[in-house]
């Protein structure tokens, strides 16, 4: 999951990697102690393209900050709301690019340096860097081997250290400012591995801090399931579980102009016997006024259908906001005991088993 | 190796006391699965034997079994007993890391670890460890693989496997599930079918699974299930436009709608920038010769097309 910039410049610091005087702000309101400027103003939220969607602003004063303020703060962008703002001031120096970043197919670690940097190298996948192993004196030798600047290799090894003690997969300055004495992370682009978070209790406690900026993180680690919304606006509310067919039952419902509300991942073994997953996603689901019908599609290679059905009844049953038609495509091990549970317990659902078939009651249902 | 699987290779379980390890070694089996021994520690044994979880759980002599199938502590003494070749991890994540290393210190030649929420560094020296041992990692985070009809490895649902002309590779379990069901019911079964699993970084990948379908007689079309993040369709591309394209390959890639910076459920489905965008893959596969469809149904109506009425199912 990628950090955004200020979480980002704050695990810079404590590996030692100078950052910009700055400070984040959530209300639009300037700051009584702001210096006469000139600053930046950049929104945060875990997503790129910031500055070619307008989202950094360059203040020369303290006015040009009042006015960028209320225009950033409540954006949207990339389908993150923008809820605070760094005020930096610039940091000068040629820009250059740096990053370390873990690398699948040589099971190590990979070193990106460019003497230039800025937006136009964004696409770090097309820069090949230099591989070496994930432990630090190979990170060091590859940094020695590939940057000349004895202020950038150290900021290099810093950078190798954080993502090895930190369990990250990308760190990334771009730009780097180097100026004659100091070299400055105009940006920190980082992306944590939520599976390491049992062991890694500072970056959960950053998860923790910023419940509105990591809103699905915190989700996750709150509820121990994934449940990503989509569409704030959207009819469909999915509960379904498996990643890859929860996403692509959002590309179909989008490609034939639906709105689905959200990605579900339930983990249907990890229910246990208890409906508190599924009540959790209708609350969150039902908590948006646009919602129209919820689909649940499950495909059982493991679990026992007639168990899921007993506990969609339950949950059902113990989620008063829910006002609006269920269609549920159950297809696997025990689907006929689900079809009688339902039948019995919550007659008001439509069971199918035919997926296409259950997508023309979910788009009867948005019609109605 | 994997294409060396058989009815007759001998498979052990490692976690085989878990809940999910006795789950599972019993289905495996019942597939038709050689499972000639489980791991787990001596306490776990013996828990599961006082708390009498399941029948057939005794520890007679130096050797425990479950459910009939002998239990050592360690993979070592598992392959010195029985010449167990391949294994399948039933371990918890944070567990797998070390279950991989007395895998692969054993012997093993092929892993297969289905535990989701590996962390990442772990799976770096998963991979390390695998390629030094010079022995083939399939996962973390999959269903693992099956020959239908001959074996399977890992839990890929019954209902959905079936012997037919289809090597099939997917990253996510549910979406293959999906894909499988729909094709077998139409008639077209699989040769192969291998899970790569979710993660970022994994044992297996498409591009290594390219020459064994291509070698494979059986094997008369390839099925790739993707997803946005990292570059594993990509890399695949370019292997398969540099082996020839030789057999057709198609492909079906989930995420078009995915939301930037946030994993979508599995770890590895993650697009931050241009990198791993469904745009950015398609472009690639279908610039080597691969098929791309953007529907399930496309995929399926055009598979039957070109090998449903030759096979009969």
């Amino acid at each position: 999951m990628l950090l955004i910039e200020a979480d980002g410049k704050a695990l810079f610091a404590e590996a030692g990697i100078r950052v910009p005087v700055g400070r984040l702000v959530r209300e639009p309101a300037l700051p009584a102690d702001l210096g006469p400027g000139p600053f930046i103003v950049k929104a945060q939220l875990p997503a790129g393209g910031r500055g070619k969607a307008g989202l950094v602003r360059c203040c020369a004063t303290q006015g040009d900050v009042a006015a960028a303020l209320p225009a950033l703060l409540g954006a949207t962008h990339k389908g993150h709301p923008v809820a605070a703002c760094l005020i930096e001031e610039p940091a000068a120096g040629t820009e250059q690019y740096l990053a370390l970043m873990t690398d699948a197919a040589s099971y190590g670690v990979r070193l990106i340096y460019h003497p230039q940097g800025g937006v136009d190298v964004e696409a770090a996948g097309t820069l090949a860097g230099t591989l070496c192993a994930p432990d630090p004196a190979a990170i060091d030798a590859a940094i020695a081997a590939t940057i000349p600047d004895p202020m950038v290799a150290e900021t290099a090894r810093a950078l190798g250290r954080l993502l090895l003690e930190r369990e990250l997969t990308l760190a990334e300055i771009n730009p780097l400012f180097v100026g004659p004495e100091v070299c400055v992370a105009g940006d920190a682009k980082v992306v944590i591995d939520l599976n390491a978070l049992p062991r890694q209790p500072r970056l959960a406690a950053l998860i923790a801090a910023r419940p509105d900026a990591y809103a699905d993180a915190a989700r996750k680690l709150a509820s121990g399931f994934d449940y990503v919304e989509i569409d704030p606006g959207g009819s469909i509310g999915l509960l379904t579980t498996g990643a890859g067919l929860s996403m692509m039952l959002i590309d179909e419902l989008v490609a034939r102009g639906a709105r689905p509300l959200n990605f579900c991942d339930i983990r249907t073994s990890m229910l246990r016997g208890s409906p508190a997953r599924i009540v959790a996603a209708l609350r969150w689901m039902t908590a948006r006024p646009s919602l129209r019908v919820v689909l649940v599609n499950i495909f059982a290679g493991i679990t026992d259908l007639g168990e899921f059905a007993a506990l969609l009844a339950d949950a059902i049953a113990q989620s008063p906001g829910l006002r609006v038609p269920v269609v549920a495509r159950l297809v696997g091990r025990g689907a006929e005991a689900a079809r009688q549970v339902l039948a019995e317990r919550a007659p008001d659902v439509a069971v199918e088993d035919d997926l296409p078939a259950a997508l023309a009651r979910v788009a009867a249902a948005v019609a109605a | 190796m994997i294409a060396q699987l058989s009815r007759a290779t001998p498979v052990l379980v490692q976690g085989i006391a878990g809940r999910m390890g006795r789950a599972h070694a019993a289905l495996m089996r019942a597939y038709g699965t050689n499972i000639v021994a489980g791991v787990a520690a001596r306490g776990d044994v013996a828990g599961v034997a006082a708390r009498g979880e399941v029948a057939g759980v005794a520890a007679r002599g130096d050797t425990a079994q479950i459910a009939g199938i002998p239990v050592f502590a360690d993979c070592a003494a598992a392959v010195a007993a029985t010449g167990a070749v391949a294994s399948v991890a039933l371990t918890p994540p944070a567990e797998t890391l070390a279950a991989a290393r007395d895998a692969f210190a054993a012997g093993i030649r092929l892993l297969v670890t289905v535990a989701e929420g590996v962390p990442v560094h772990d799976a770096l020296c998963i991979g390390q460890a695998a390629r030094a041992a010079g022995a083939v990692w399939v996962g973390a985070s999959t269903p693992g693989l099956a020959i239908p009809g001959e074996l399977k490895l890992g839990f890929l649902p019954d209902v959905a496997l079936r012997p037919g002309p289809l090597g099939v590779m997917s990253k996510s379990g549910t979406l293959s599930y999906e894909v499988g069901w729909r094709l077998a019911r139409a008639g077209l079964g699989q040769s192969l079918w291998v899970g790569v699993g979710g993660d970022p970084v994994k044992g297996v990948r498409f591009a290594d699974l390219l020459p064994t379908f291509l070698a494979d007689a059986r094997t008369r079309a390839i099925v790739l299930v993707g997803e946005i993040g990292g570059t594993e369709e990509e890399d695949c591309a370019a292997a398969y436009a540099a082996l020839g394209a030789a057999k057709p390959l198609f492909a079906l890639i989930a995420g078009r709608e995915a939301k930037e910076g946030v994993a979508m459920g599995h770890a590895g489905a993650l697009v931050h920038g241009s990198s791993g965008t469904l745009a950015e893959k398609t472009r690639r596969l279908e610039a080597a010769g691969a098929f791309v469809f953007s529907t399930i149904e496309a995929l399926v109506q055009r598979c039957v097309a070109d090998f449903g009425v030759q096979t009969g199912g």
